[in-house]
């Protein structure tokens, strides 16, 4: 049964190799789609850190995307 | 309603909703496995082979409305200004190419076993191909144009260009004798596809756009993310 699971009655190498490729390429997307979010979050807070007290207050004031940046970054890690 | 898009509006939802989306993807993912691979039936004519089908036909659907949107977005970012749409735009374009270039090679090996070839330069094919091409385009333009403003407006034109080939993939089939056999499911209640095959085609579509869904949201909010790092300079 298992046998005939994997060859699929002849059809095995084709369906397998198809499941694989559209797997392992939405794998590869994700992975690095992934991998650049946490290297501009990393930026993005690395930045904010470097800013003196009065400087970040004033773009935390400004920008609400930068203020729920944080928050959810902090939360985070 | 175009405020509904405003990055600071959606932001504090992108996280909610990518949480959201980790916690029932791979439930629905082993359900759509299951039906796919074990539970429907083998096709009367095509065998087993039907089951490639399952990845092949939600990637065809998702490459082609990818692109769809992407046009229709470039026209309104065209007549509306709306740079928000530049982002997503951008941000759909990677998930569209991916699924183009699957629908492509999984259609080539359901090919070789059914029609005796990898490949077949038939209408539906080759403009198939042609999408592809568009979104390398597309992607392209972006990459290489370093003047934003001057990126966001190729690659609106392109997209737009691309938009005639849309009708042309999807009405090849009945225009033209071609290898590709016309459509099996219909929207207007016509179809030809049997409620065993077509459970685990829509469980598939459900997975695959979910994954779309994932990748578009990190994809959207590291667009936004650059664009607030290099803002927060100036603020």
């Amino acid at each position: 049964m298992i046998q005939n699971f994997i060859s699929m009655n002849g059809y095995g190498f084709f369906v397998w190799l198809s499941f694989a490729i559209t797997f392992l390429a939405c794998g590869m997307l994700y992975y690095k789609t992934y991998k650049t979010l946490k290297k501009y979050e990393k930026d993005f807070a690395k930045e904010l850190d470097q800013l003196s007290e009065a400087e970040r207050k004033l773009v935390l004031e400004k920008s609400k995307v930068a203020s729920q940046f944080l928050a959810s970054y902090n939360k985070s890690i | 309603m175009f405020d509904l898009i405003n990055p600071s509006r959606i932001f504090h939802w992108i996280e909610k909703l990518i949480n959201f989306i980790n916690s029932i993807f791979f439930i629905l993912l082993i359900i759509a496995l299951t039906f796919a691979l074990v539970l429907s039936p083998p096709d009367y004519l095509q065998g087993d082979s039907v089951r490639i089908m399952y990845v092949h036909v939600p990637s065809a659907w998702i490459g082609l409305a990818s692109f769809t949107v992407i046009a229709l977005m470039s026209i309104l970012s065209f007549i509306f200004k709306i740079k928000n749409l530049n982002l997503i735009t951008k941000s759909i374009a990677p998930i569209g190419l991916l699924f183009t270039c699957i629908a492509i090679i999984t259609g080539s090996l359901w090919g070789q076993p059914t029609w005796g070839t990898w490949w077949a330069w038939d209408a539906r094919i080759t403009s198939m191909l042609i999408l592809s091409i568009f979104y390398i385009l597309f992607i392209l333009a972006h990459k290489l144009i370093e003047n934003e403003d001057k990126a966001n407006k190729v690659s609106n034109i392109i997209a737009i260009i691309g938009l005639i080939n849309i009708p042309v993939i999807r009405y090849s089939v009945d225009w033209w004798n071609t290898l590709h056999q016309p459509s099996s499911i219909k929207l207007d209640g016509t179809s030809s596809i049997h409620p065993s095959m077509l459970l685990p085609l829509m469980l598939m579509l459900l997975v695959l756009l979910l994954y779309c869904a994932l990748i578009l949201l990190m994809k959207y909010k590291t667009e936004i993310i650059r664009i607030k790092k290099k803002n927060i300079k100036r603020i």
